[in-house]
């Protein structure tokens, strides 16, 4: 079995190669969204609607209706997180897909065109940024 | 009236058979993959893709890739999602993928197909990012939930191309195109 995973020297250096431009790419992704307080922007196409600090734990949970290419979908924001309520979307992957904290998690409802990214991992001290 | 019809070789309807067969595996397999829990957004294991890597040295590459577009198409249709959004993006990524593995195949030498799968399993992940992005989302920070889903898929398209050489291995195939 060992014999069956190695590959070639062109494979392993394929590999190498792949590893090399992923963490490259991450480290350069963490640098650009850790920073800062914990924020949820939510995005519907280019326009951002609005900016959400993430509740610390023992705050009370929020949530909040947006409206996206099909309807309405519900974000709730609590202290495990951020995550999608509800959806009318018919695959509901992104209600599926859970509550998400960490610095460059995304929440992304492709049908209704909803996109939720998380960033920085600092407290924040303020309510809300509506667009 | 001198209409001549030509019977098809044995040869030729036999791989027409296996390319048929091997349609089959594939369809189930996406229709399988469908099911499974999802590890991330459109982050699947990549086993039908392994079945367009069987067809591209058995059958050649105009093989792979027909097959690429027929198990989507009617993989698809049996799990509902024929011309959704879903739908799209299974065939930027399935196509993207045999594209860049019958060009690897062909001319990148010392690879086997653990090389070819591994940047199949790469190509079809940036592809549905992609296309994602352009068509639906139109929002580059999609982008920030990369790196680990390549990550995912480095591991997947390792040890499905791993496979594909297990089968390759133990299977007589006629004909095979290299």
């Amino acid at each position: 079995m060992p014999e069956l995973l190695k590959g070639t020297l062109t494979d392993r250096i394929l590999l190498l190669i792949s590893l090399l431009a992923i963490a490259v790419s991450w480290f350069v992704v963490q640098s650009v969204v850790a920073s800062g307080p914990a924020v949820a922007e939510v995005y519907h196409g280019k326009v951002l609607l609005a900016t959400y600090p993430l509740p610390l734990a023992g705050e009370p949970a929020k949530s909040f209706m947006i409206e996206g290419e099909l309807g309405t979908s519900e974000i709730l924001l609590d202290e495990h997180g951020v995550r999608m309520l509800s959806s009318p979307c018919s695959a509901q992957r992104c209600v599926y897909s859970g509550a998400h904290r960490h610095a460059g998690d995304i929440i992304a409802c492709v049908p209704n065109r909803i996109l939720i990214t998380i960033r920085g991992s600092a407290e924040s001290r303020f309510d809300a940024i509506v667009e | 009236m001198s209409d001549i019809v030509m019977r098809p070789s044995l040869s030729d309807l036999q791989q027409k058979a296996y390319w048929l067969a091997l349609l089959l595996l594939a369809i189930g397999l996406h229709v399988f993959e469908a099911a499974l829990p999802s590890l991330g957004p459109w982050f699947k294991p990549g086993l039908a893709n392994l079945v367009t890597l069987l067809a591209l040295i058995w059958l050649g590459p105009r093989a792979a890739l027909l097959l690429a577009i027929g198990r989507v198409v009617v993989g698809s249709f049996f799990i509902g999602t024929l011309f959704t959004p879903t739908f799209v993006i299974s065939m930027a990524g399935g196509l993207v993928a045999a594209v860049v593995m019958i060009a690897a195949w062909r001319s990148i030498p010392g690879i086997s197909l653990i090389g070819v799968s591994l940047l199949g399993a790469l190509a079809h992940m940036l592809a549905q990012f992609v296309t994602v992005e352009s068509l639906f989302i139109q929002q580059s920070l999609l982008y920030f939930a990369l790196p680990p889903l390549l990550l995912l898929s480095t591991i997947t398209g390792w040890l499905n191309g791993a496979l594909a050489g297990y089968i390759a291995a133990r299977l007589e195939f006629p004909n095979e195109k290299n």
